[in-house]
């Protein structure tokens, strides 16, 4: 297994799935395979692939990256086990966290889900998301009836580890999340490890009044091949709220593409991306607003060491028929080492005339007068670049409005910050 | 007669708190301490004043470990050791403390953790026991009172939105919470009104004691009405050219840089 995940691996892999006993499933994954037959994998002459180069992520040899760190869960919450890309099926029980194993649902010929997967908000030309619709097996469909709120929070743990993360053909896991007019519900997907390769497709749909707090922690290991994407279609007086928190790896992108179709409806995303030596991580973000009076707002912030990777891109539409719409973008990178690289795109696209929208970007370094106003008073220099960073992150993680995930935003933060401290360069 | 003769009662150099020495240090390459020499003993309080430009901000800064400022030739030796080949933090861990002339505003850091992290790192660095959430609010909540700082600054961010006087009182509440035994104050009259002067000044007269010695960099004289000082040095371009007790700073005030300087020279 010196190579994996191949654009031949993928398409051998796609003419061995047979769908006959369920047409719809059938159906979709022809669809999907053609589109992917036709585009092939993302190449960096895609704008929104141009600071992320998967062939040549998934060209390197795959490797073990050690034992994956599991990211901090919040109490109460429901957990649901993924072994290298599997349901944990005796580790797990989904239904006691209200939701269904995906296999579950693909097998049926009959589920009322056969016309949301892959139909919420549908992206015909994506590379990543027709791999994934064509080769998903596993993942969980999670539906909260109307003017419900699912009890705890479903924390879905994802372990990578060992030669089972690396297959060839690499794990495709698909997420549907449906809350009916006025349901709630927290959404927690935490990676850790090393996946040779794997794509994550979480679709959400989100009905009239609907609120979700959709939180990914990301806690891979170096050598970690993740390319994964958020679609969400938001309706009327409708909240998506997202929370993105990620190590990067050697390859990790995620992309939310959100559509606030209906009045009122609201996206809030924070997002937080820290990394180091050999990593990479990519943010990228499309919100389109579609229906009059919605509001959105993005604030990602970046801390980057060795001679990592982030890249930011942030896209607002506005479309005609979106007056009064509000959107609201700020990244912020911090340049941590001299070889670190921060690629910030925000983007506007306006076609209203009645809207608010602001966008900024900054990149830096941590600031030597506040660095020595803090070692001034006895903090030793790891402990003063800690703090700042942790200050400069700060904003975000405030934004959470639960204190027990705030509190495991936190751990996850200082204990990237922990880790770094060695490769701090001391200047006396 | 040496400016030096004048100051440090004590008899032998066991008494010499901090001694500079034939100072010279650059910014950029560019010298801007030329021979700087001076003695401080516990209990002092020294005043140095000069004209823009003459190194007084340059001192301080050397003082406290800034990076950037490089010594061509002389030494600084601070209760009988090398100052110069300790890092910030450490030459903090051993007493000397600087008042910023411009307290840097920190958004995210609260200034209680800030307070704390600083107390217990230095500590730390000191080897004594570290004091616990309970214990640092009892100490922090006493000393607050004692130099009029409001809790509710304490809850903010470190010094954003502070306005001149709450910066500089929030400085003078580091001082005394980390009991230095060396405090620069750099120009810390500056941006002041004379209630926020006067105040400020009853806080550093608070922490006076007879092991503690003070350096006070100020370009008026007007500080040294509040912060009495045993001595007065001028500094212009990068050496102390006249020094004297705390009637020089008058004559300063009366006749101006210019007149003495030219004198001296």
């Amino acid at each position: 297994m010196s190579e994996i995940a191949s654009f031949n691996d993928f398409l051998q892999r796609m003419a061995g799935i047979e769908d006959v006993s369920v047409p719809w499933l059938g159906a979709l994954r022809e669809e999907a395979r053609t589109l992917f037959a036709g585009s092939g994998l993302p190449t960096r002459r895609v704008e929104a692939w141009k600071y992320s180069d998967l062939s040549r992520a998934l060209a390197l040899a795959a490797r073990d990256s050690g034992p994956a760190r599991p990211t901090p869960s919040p109490p109460g919450a429901h957990t649901v086990l993924f072994e290298n890309g599997a349901l944990a099926e005796g580790k797990s029980a989904p239904a006691e966290a209200g939701a269904m194993p995906l296999r579950n649902v693909l097998a049926d010929p009959q589920t009322p889900f056969a016309k949301l997967i892959g139909h919420v908000y549908p992206q015909k030309d994506h590379a990543i998301l027709n791999l994934n619709t064509a080769l998903m097996e596993d993942g969980l469909v999670l539906h909260v009836r109307p003017n419900t709120t699912l009890p705890a929070p479903l924390f879905i743990r994802h372990d990578w580890e060992g030669e089972g993360a690396r297959t060839p053909e690499g794990r495709h896991l698909r997420l549907l999340i449906v809350l009916d007019d006025g349901a709630e519900a927290t959404v927690i997907e935490a990676h850790s490890g090393s996946p040779g390769f794997s794509t994550v497709v979480t679709e959400v749909a989100l009905a009239a009044g609907a609120r979700l707090n959709h939180i990914r922690f990301e806690r891979f290991g170096a050598a970690a091949r993740q390319s994964a994407v958020t679609l969400a279609e938001v309706k009327s007086s409708a909240s998506y709220k997202g929370f993105y928190l990620s190590e990067g790896g050697l390859f990790c992108r995620h992309e939310a593409l959100l559509r606030l179709s209906g009045k009122d409806a609201q996206a809030d995303l924070g997002g937080i991306f820290l990394t180091a030596e050999g990593r990479h991580c990519d943010n990228t973000i499309v919100i389109t607003h579609a229906g009059p009076d919605t509001a959105s707002r993005q604030i990602f912030r970046g801390a980057l060491s060795g001679d990592s990777r982030g890249v930011f891109q942030g896209c607002v539409r506005v479309r005609p028929e979106a007056q009064g719409a509000d959107a609201r973008q700020l990244s912020r990178a911090l340049l941590l080492s001299r070889q670190a690289e921060a690629a910030i795109k925000p983007e506007l696209e306006i076609l209203a005339d009645n809207v608010k929208c602001s966008h900024g970007a900054t990149t830096g370094e941590l600031d030597p007068a506040a660095l020595f106003y803090l070692r001034a008073r006895g903090i030793p220099e790891a402990k003063a670049r800690e703090l700042l960073i942790e200050a400069f992150l700060a904003e975000v993680i405030a934004a959470l409005e639960s204190e027990a995930l705030r509190a495991c935003a936190e751990a996850f933060v200082s204990d990237w910050l922990s880790g770094q401290t060695n490769e701090i360069p001391h200047a006396r | 007669m040496s400016p030096q003769a004048l100051i440090c009662n004590g008899s032998g150099p066991e008494n010499v708190m901090l001694e500079i020495e034939d100072l010279h240090a650059s910014v950029q390459g560019k010298e801007i301490l030329k021979g700087l020499s001076l003695k401080i003993c516990p209990g002092e309080v020294h005043a140095i004043m000069g004209p823009n430009g003459a190194g007084k901000s340059t001192t301080s800064y050397m003082l406290a470990g800034r990076d950037g400022y490089e010594v061509t030739s002389g030494q600084v030796r601070f209760n009988g050791e090398d100052l110069l080949s300790l890092k910030p933090e450490e030459r903090a861990a051993n007493g000397i403390f600087l008042a910023f002339q411009y307290p840097l505003e920190i958004p995210g850091v609260s200034t209680l953790n800030f307070l704390k992290t600083a107390v217990n790192a230095q500590a730390k660095l000191r080897g004594e026991p570290l004091l616990d959430a309970v214990q640092f609010m009892r100490l922090v909540r006493e000393t607050a009172k004692l130099l009029n700082v409001s809790e509710e600054m304490l809850k903010r961010p470190l010094n954003v939105g502070f306005s001149g006087g709450e910066k500089k009182r929030n400085e003078v509440l580091q001082m005394a919470l980390l009991k230095p035994a060396l405090a620069i104050l750099d120009e810390t009259d500056s941006g002041l009104d004379i209630d926020a002067l006067k105040l400020v000044a009853e806080g550093v007269n608070k922490l006076r004691s007879p092991s503690r010695s003070f350096l006070v960099i100020t370009h008026y004289q007007r500080l040294l009405d509040y912060i009495v000082p045993d001595y007065v040095h001028i500094l212009a371009d990068g050496r102390i050219v006249r020094s004297g007790d705390k009637s020089l700073a008058l004559r300063l005030e009366e006749q101006g840089y210019d007149a003495l300087i030219g004198k001296a020279a």
